[in-house]
């Protein structure tokens, strides 16, 4: 494993994509964050395509993707239907963000080195997969979030009344046994 | 007897609810750190030594880890040690403003 904390920004941006890892820009306050999820990643052996030979020589890889650019253009359109196949499978697993992005990220790495006008075409699918289950998520965060507001009380609420109870059935002893003078009979 | 019914009524209240309703009423401005739900003295003095020395710093922070509640956690708790009740405090107020006001 080579060293984690000596890569560069755009470095580690590459990484995160390599396994499949949704994540925002990688800049000097989230670069730690993200190295130690690639660390976590990486022990746990997820399934990981390493490029970073690629991205070395871009010059090169110019002229090698260009052989590859009419393949995976059908490939992106032919695995949309895999992908909604294996949908089903991942909402099972805990880790739903990254493996979704894991299953859509092998046509990535062929097309990093070029930034030319396929980019906006590439990111066409991926980002409405991205749109679809970040909807997904968020309804069910929402859906978690009332419910932890609910219980979020300091003193539980069965307690309460049962104190309530307890003082008003102390208070009513009190009363009770107080002896009367000629005061209180106009209350009693 | 009444005092006594109002401390109880207090406690049972979330005791961060006050400093989040004061929170997401009105644009943060330039509030400083400790203004944040689940961020007090201590833990905002941390953030301060880091840099983060205003709610709205915190806020870039929030907005550069597209408010995904895993990765501020888990930021919130490498920056000034903050438990879980303190991260979801902080992370639920912000996302409140954002949507909100954002």
């Amino acid at each position: 494993m080579d060293s984690l904390s000596s890569k560069s920004l755009p470095e580690i941006s590459n990484l995160l994509d390599e396994y499949g890892i949704k994540h925002g820009p990688v800049v000097e306050t989230t670069r730690n964050l993200y190295v130690k999820k690639l660390r976590e990643a990486m022990t746990k052996g997820k399934r990981a395509k390493p490029s970073s030979d690629k991205t070395f020589y871009r010059e090169e890889e110019e002229e090698v993707t260009y052989v590859y650019r009419t393949p995976t253009r059908s490939d992106i359109s032919g695995d949309g239907g895999a992908y909604m196949r294996s949908r089903p499978e991942w909402t099972e697993r805990e880790y739903e963000h990254e493996t979704s992005y894991s299953s859509y990220s092998k046509p990535r790495p062929e097309y990093r080195g070029s930034d030319l006008v396929d980019e906006p075409y590439m990111y066409d699918t991926p980002s409405t997969y991205k749109n679809s289950y970040s909807k997904i998520t968020a309804m069910k965060s929402e859906q978690q979030v009332p419910k932890v507001q609910k219980s979020s009380r300091l003193v539980p609420l069965w307690l309460q009344l049962l104190f309530f109870l307890a003082l008003a059935a102390f208070l009513y002893l009190v009363f009770s046994n107080m002896e009367i003078n000629e005061s209180i009979k106009g209350i009693m | 007897m009444l005092q006594l019914i109002l401390w109880i009524s207090d406690k049972t209240m979330s005791s961060t609810s006050k400093k989040h309703g004061a929170f997401v009423a009105e644009p943060m401005g330039e509030k400083r750190v400790t203004a944040l739900p689940g961020i007090g003295k201590i833990l905002g003095g941390r953030m301060e030594e880091s840099g983060f020395d205003k709610a709205n710093v915190v806020l870039g922070q929030f907005l550069v880890l597209k408010k995904d509640e895993e990765l501020f956690d888990n930021w919130l708790k490498d920056t000034c040690g903050a438990n879980a009740k303190q991260q979801r405090d902080c992370y639920g107020c912000l996302r409140e403003w954002c949507d909100d006001f954002l």
